[in-house]
């Protein structure tokens, strides 16, 4: 389902939370910490790091491969519904 | 993000990913089923984005891969590398690193690559749109969380038609005009908190 470069990257993270862990489900103290954190650590993909590619399925309908879009800029942002 | 992708949509691809529930509720429950996910991205979608929404998977694989941070914008060079990334995304700082990044023929990394400022007043003025789909459990939670946040939320979103020209915008403001606005926001806050522990203690 996912590309395989990025299955193989989850499956050697350091640390990842588990699927009720990341899926919590009541934000509390420890998810503000979380995120204080990581974002003091710049805890991302580091600038000049190729991207990890990744391929997803679409809300309408189809999938789509982050390296079919390389020729020119991406813009990718993470959000949620709440 | 929309008016980026208005003014900017046409020399740079745009993607949104959607990720778990930040602020969970009775009628935003924490995903159990991808089809859930789906459905949400549906409804993300319909909110006006032209651009592509993909789903990301229950276990939230590409968002832990890219640091499972809060918020986070990429952008991404013309062969794939990280030009730059923004925690909680803020559109002036992002239209400038487009901006960078297409003078360099859209390849290399662009001021400085990573903005770590929590871009609050953004937030503050449109967060609430997040928070009250999970009302009222997000709203505790997140008081509960970081006493005085989720009424700021609710403050700064009743004061939207007013503070949006200025902190929902696209454009960057001159230096001196942001940094009175980051104190005005930090004034706010602590007026939020301290109102809240007033009413706290008073009950």
């Amino acid at each position: 389902m996912l590309a395989p470069e990025i299955a193989q990257r989850f499956a050697g993270l350091a640390r990842k939370e588990s699927l009720k862990e990341y899926n919590f489900s009541h934000f509390r103290t420890r998810v503000l910490w979380q995120d204080a954190r990581r974002t003091l650590a710049g805890q991302g993909i580091a600038p000049g790091q190729t991207a990890p590619d990744f391929e997803l399925p679409s809300a309408i309908g189809g999938r789509m491969r982050l390296s079919d879009l390389r020729g020119r800029p991406v813009l990718v942002h993470f959000g949620s519904l709440s | 993000m929309k008016k980026l992708h208005a003014r900017w949509g046409g020399l740079v691809s745009f993607l949104d990913v959607l990720v778990r529930q930040a602020h969970p509720g009775p009628c935003v429950l924490p995903y159990r089923r991808f089809e859930e996910k789906v459905r949400d991205g549906r409804v993300f979608q319909a909110e006006g984005i032209s651009y592509p929404v993909l789903v990301d998977d229950l276990e939230g694989t590409v968002h832990q891969v890219y640091g499972g941070l809060a918020d986070p914008t990429y952008l991404i060079d013309a062969e794939g590398r990280v030009a730059y990334y923004c925690l909680w995304t803020h559109a002036p700082w992002l239209q400038r690193a487009i901006e960078a990044l297409l003078r360099q023929r859209g390849l290399g990394v662009v001021c400085g690559g990573l903005d770590r400022t929590p871009h609050a007043l953004a937030a503050l003025t449109d967060g609430w749109k997040g928070l009250r789909r999970g009302l009222w459990q997000s709203f505790t939670d997140l008081e509960t969380a970081a006493p005085g946040s989720a009424s700021s939320l609710w403050l700064g979103y009743q004061l939207r038609p007013l503070l949006a020209p200025l902190t929902l915008r696209a454009e960057p403001l001159p230096a001196p005009v942001r940094t009175g606005l980051a104190l005005g926001a930090a004034a706010l806050l602590v007026w939020g908190a301290r109102w809240a522990l007033a009413r706290r203690r008073a009950s």
